[in-house]
């Protein structure tokens, strides 16, 4: 059941950070974490913001030879949208996969980057670390689907798909707030437990994510994103890998490989990259980024498999690229 | 294993004859076509009135104060913050005089009661709140404060056994333990040219209707009705008139439009009698809904099974012997966990001994499950069978042709009709088994592979049915019947069955149906023995109908009745349409207003049973470097006796199979056991129901009709059921002969397809 709250609907963005900036304001863009979160008492809110009245917030336009996402968008309009698919692939079939179409009609980037865990018990009905409780119960519990990379103190994985290809194509986020705005690079948008166990990006109280920034693409770049789950739809990553190379024959002169469902955060696998970066894309070097793509994983008892899992998932994906 | 019943079996001699004068059909006019069910405008259009749509005027609403620990004693309630909210209009809690209602019959008594102290399970009722409105009753509930003493617990079924255990029931963790079978198994393995063993787990699985648990109270003096979303008003009746001491003319339960149920809303459920109770208490009509997460704890599941098979063949395909443990738990009170059926009966085996432990567990109760153990035997014995045919080189088609058993052997006793051998070879001619067999396997890490089971269903209904067909003066019918349509089509076939007869137009029939105050005791829709059960005394009730009117019309047309017969709504001289009389036009029928056909179902025949078969054949990719497994297609091929609508005999096949799909590769409660043993994937998208991405949009069904004459007047068998047993089986199987990996624990999650992988690797 929803908690008891107020509700506002500002007409402009500066209105919509006025509204959000007071105590216990929460965003409303999609809804679709939102209201499953309050209904659930995850957290709870005093106010709603909604930001469906921001139409400055909507829409993909062309910027000096990349494109800006208005955090707005839906994740439906960035899977369909032609130059996405044609130039930022990865984004394009991150978008596709998330989800179900109805949620994907629903919600929007922004809120997509932004949503909370996952984790059964940060959701559920156990006073969890994150939850401001007094331990992390995927330590001694069920922790199939926790992390492999980036845990401590807590277990979670980023729940995003967009949000590791975006990483992995370069992006920033566009970050607005009553007393400044700013740009940061979507790899430092996102935080680890052992920076702040309580929430996933740097957001403060009172910002708001206004839009994305993807830089233009280099010619010879190709990009995928390739998504492993239980079932088939409406399913979150058990990992997922973003993948972004730009090649002269079939030698790699530049590689960024984001990992999905493995950590806190989107996960770059900086090992692998250097391991494919200027090499031949053969069999031989495709074994080597593999190997060195779960160099450092720390599975948890019941998560060993995402080990092979994200070796399995490289392989494939570099195969498929070769 | 008996379905839910408050009535003894009856004798033979308590069901009418079997009438001789009912001759099995011939060519049929309208059962067998593919028609659309008669009421798929108002289920699709939103126009169904389903009990959870219902609100009934002055309607109070309420909420549940469940338990959220595995295992605890309530020391305290305090009810007085709740009780002085606004719109709380009655609280029951363990300490009101209703909690002591006895409650969980079963082996050994009554051994809990409607709010129980001792809380055996994460989710079990505690309080109820009844208010004006579902927000108030939640507020209410959560302020009402329980406090609990935690005791340990336990949840695993083979550490349940230990003498040190933390105990369920005060008497113990051990509900039954019974041994079974034929023969000697230790001179059958001596027999044997190869004799393996191994242990194969299925998961615990929730039942997930689409339609929520629910139900609405209303009393008129001393009479209550209940709206309720069950498989069967005529179970439901009798438990609330026991639990609430009233005759069954005093209760009367009604239910339409139905959502859906699996077999969870077979049996009563708690939040029904404590809407009456409630509805009692205010004098005001109360509807008790249950939350989708309240639905995964507390009203049933399909427990988790480990099945230790060891079985022992010849070289030339012959079986020597079965030796089955099963281990199971239907969670906190009494339940049934396994079946060990299949092993017992499929194959033709001399030597069987069979072993089944039931103990409870600190979770919550199981029910019947859609075939309850028999998909969780056929994942064991049918990946048992295909590596017994492996071992000696024989095809896995030809290998059960040779070995499926031609009379039931746990008695002996003959099939009406046995099908399974047509399903086998006319299941694998359609899938084009042999030659799928016979591929090259692929280099890559995309690796295709074919498999199939087999599998039969054991229940052969209830064959307690009456029906009432009334003709009106108008010539349009009235089918009144006490079974429900809980999403399978029986209103459908049941009317074709009428139009069979009578030769009236679907339309101008109307249905009164599932209502305890206006039709007949009729099994409820669980077991695969609706159609079976009813439809042969919905024709006995159309043909004494028409036999009147046939009276009726040789009286005023001056012919001899055998001269007569009822063709497309009218009574003629046979072979002479153009001088057929419509019924309307009959005027002894407009003077009587109504003609009314009693129709009785007929007694199973003797020393035979009628039971039916299936086998089933999946073809799958394994991506081995992911641990992804799609099922490419499927093909079921299925002696279910006559097919009486080709549409509604596939959405069973089809449900059937999918849900099998969510078996064998995705579906599975998960508790927290290593720490506070809540269940952590209650819900839509933990808890992983098959998407239409998972499920293959080439889909084969493939009915076998033996024309069986013995079975029953219609010739019909169940189909719900064996639609499920064999699905997972099969695409384990296929699983394997893709990729040399067997994988004995479902479901098949990518987690345990990379395991199996690498572990056949290391082989």
């Amino acid at each position: 059941m929803l908690p008891n709250f107020s509700y506002e609907r500002p007409g402009s963005v500066d209105e919509a950070l006025e509204q959000s900036s007071s105590e216990g304001a929460v965003l409303h863009a999609g809804g679709t974490d939102l209201l499953g979160c309050l209904r659930d008492g995850v957290f709870s809110a005093e106010k709603v913001v909604s930001l469906s009245g921001l139409d400055d917030l909507r829409g993909i336009r062309s910027s000096g030879g990349g494109l800006r996402i208005g955090a707005l968008t839906t994740l439906t309009e960035i899977a369909t949208h032609d130059a996405i698919a044609e130039r930022y692939g990865a984004l394009s079939q991150a978008a596709a996969s998330a989800a179900s179409p109805q949620l994907r009609n629903q919600g929007t980037v922004g809120g997509n980057i932004c949503q909370r865990p996952r984790c059964w018990y940060f959701r559920g009905d156990f006073d969890c670390l994150r939850k401001g409780g007094d331990r992390c119960y995927a330590i001694a519990g069920e922790n199939q689907f926790h992390c492999i990379f980036g845990g401590s103190g807590c277990y979670i994985v980023h729940p995003s798909d967009t949000a590791p290809a975006l990483q992995a194509l370069g992006a920033s986020v566009r970050i607005a707030s009553r007393s400044r705005s700013r740009t940061v690079p979507m790899e430092e948008f996102f935080i680890l437990p052992s920076d702040d166990i309580s929430r996933e990006n740097v957001l403060e109280p009172g910002e708001l994510v206004t839009e994305i920034e993807l830089p233009r693409v280099a010619s010879g770049t190709r990009s995928v994103y390739r998504k492993v789950r239980d079932r088939g739809a409406w399913d979150f990553a058990l990992a997922g890998l973003a993948a972004v190379v730009r090649m002269s024959g079939d030698r790699v002169d530049e590689a960024s490989l984001v990992l999905s469902g493995v950590a806190p955060k989107p996960w770059r696998a900086a090992e692998a990259e250097a391991a494919l970066t200027g090499n031949r894309l053969d069999a031989a070097t495709i074994e080597q980024v593999a190997n060195a793509s779960v160099a450092g994983a720390q599975p948890m008892p019941h998560n060993g498999y995402k080990v092979d899992l994200v070796r399995g998932l490289v392989m494939e994906t570099l195969q498929s690229l070769a | 294993m008996k379905y839910y019943l408050d009535w003894p079996e009856p004798d033979a001699g308590d069901l009418p004859p079997p009438d001789q004068n009912i001759e099995p059909w011939g060519e049929t006019d309208v059962v067998g076509k593919p028609l659309p069910r008669i009421d798929a405008y108002e289920r699709v259009s939103g126009s169904a009135v389903y009990t959870l749509d219902m609100a009934l005027p002055d309607m109070l609403h309420t909420a549940i104060v469940r338990c959220p620990h595995a295992h605890a004693r309530v020391v305290r309630v305090d009810a007085s913050r709740a009780e002085a909210m606004p719109g709380v209009r009655a609280v029951m809690t363990t300490a009101s005089p209703e909690a002591a209602i006895p409650w969980y019959f079963g082996r050994g008594g009554a051994t809990s009661s409607l709010f129980d102290e001792h809380c055996r399970y994460a989710g079990e009722e505690v309080a109820a709140v009844a208010a004006e409105t579902w927000h108030q009753a939640i507020e209410a509930a959560r302020a009402i404060d329980v406090e609990y003493e935690v005791l340990p617990f336990v949840q695993d079924d083979a550490a349940a056994l230990d003498e040190d255990a933390p105990r369920v029931h005060d008497s113990g963790n051990i509900l039954g333990q019974q041994t079974g079978g034929r023969g000697d198994v230790e001179a059958g393995f001596a027999e044997a040219d190869v004799v393996l063993e191994e242990t194969y787990h299925t998961p615990c699985e929730l039942h997930a209707p689409m339609e929520a648990f629910v139900s609405i109270a209303r009393w008129d003096g001393n009479r209550v009705t209940v709206w309720d979303s069950t498989q069967g008003v005529f179970g439901i009746q009798a438990g609330l008139a026991r639990y609430l001491q009233l005759p069954l003319s005093s209760v009367r339960v009604i239910c339409h439009y139905m959502g859906g149920g699996f077999g969870s809303k077979l049996g009563l459920s708690k939040h029904t009698v404590i809407a009456a109770l409630l509805a009692r208490m205010t004098a005001r009509p109360v509807k008790a809904v249950l939350t989708r997460e309240e639905s995964f704890l507390c009203v049933g599941n399909r427990p988790a099974t480990t099945i230790r098979i060891k079985a022992g063949v010849k070289r030339d395909g012959t079986i020597t012997a079965f030796d089955a443990s099963f281990l199971g738990s239907g969670g906190a009170y009494p339940a049934g966990a396994n079946s060990t059926f299949l092993v017992q009966a499929l194959y033709e085996c001399p030597n069987v001994r069979v072993e089944d432990n039931e103990v409870f567990t600190n979770a919550g109760q199981a029910r019947a499950f859609r075939a309850p153990g028999d998909p969780n035997c056929a994942w064991a014995l049918e990946q048992m069978i295909d590596d017994l045919a492996e071992r000696i080189d024989m095809d896995p088609v030809e290998f059960r042709l040779k070995n499926y058993a031609t009379v039931l052997q746990t008695n002996n006793t003959p099939y009406t009709s046995i099908g399974l051998g047509d399903c086998l070879r006319q299941g694998a001619e359609a899938f084009g088994w042999a030659e799928a067999r016979a591929r090259t396997p692929e280099e890559g890490h995309l690796r295709r592979g074919v498999g199939m089971a087999a599998g039969m269903w054991r229940y052969p209904g209830d064959p307690r049915a009456t029906v009432f067909v009334k003709v009106f003066s108008d010539g349009s019918v009235n089918l009144t019947m006490g079974a429900a349509d809980i999403g399978t089509g029986t209103k459908t076939t049941m009317a074709m069955v009428v139009a069979e007869e009578l030769g009236v137009a679907l339309e101008s029939i109307q249905i009164v149906h599932s209502d305890t105050g206006t039709t007949q005791p009729a099994p409820s829709s669980g077991g695969s023995q609706t159609l079976l059960v009813m439809s042969p005394a919905v024709r006995a009730a159309a043909i004494e109908v028409k036999n009147q009117l046939l009276e009726i019309a040789a009286a005023e047309m001056e012919l001899p009745v055998e001269q007569l017969v009822v063709q497309d709504g009218k009574v003629m001289p046979a072979g002479e349409p153009e001088a057929g009389v419509e019924f309307a036009s009959l005027t002894g029928l407009r003077r009587r207003q109504v003609v009314v056909g009693v129709g009785r179902r007929h007694p199973h025949p003797e020393g035979k049973i009628a039971l039916p078969f299936a086998a089933q054949f999946a073809e799958v990719e394994v991506n081995t470097l992911t641990g992804e497994v799609q099922v490419l297609r499927l093909v079921a091929a299925h002696d279910s006796g006559r097919m009486l609508n080709r549409l509604t005999y596939e959405n069973q096949v089809f449900g059937g199979m999918t849900m099998g799909l969510g078996l064998g590769l995705t579906e599975e409660r998960i508790l927290d056991s290593n720490q506070t043993g809540k269940m952590v994937n209650a819900n839509w998208h933990d808890y992983k129901i098959p998407t239409a991405k998972d499920v293959p949009a080439d889909n084969t069904c493939i009915p076998i009709d033996p024309q069986d004459t013995e079975a029953n007047t219609v010739g019909a068998k169940g189909l719900g059921e064996p639609a499920h047993i064999p699905t997972a089986a099969a695409i384990a199987n296929a699983v394997y002969h893709a990729t040399g990996a067997r994988v004995y624990d479902a479901p098949i999650t990518r987690s345990r397809m990379l395991e199996a992988l690498a572990a056949a690797e290391g082989e």
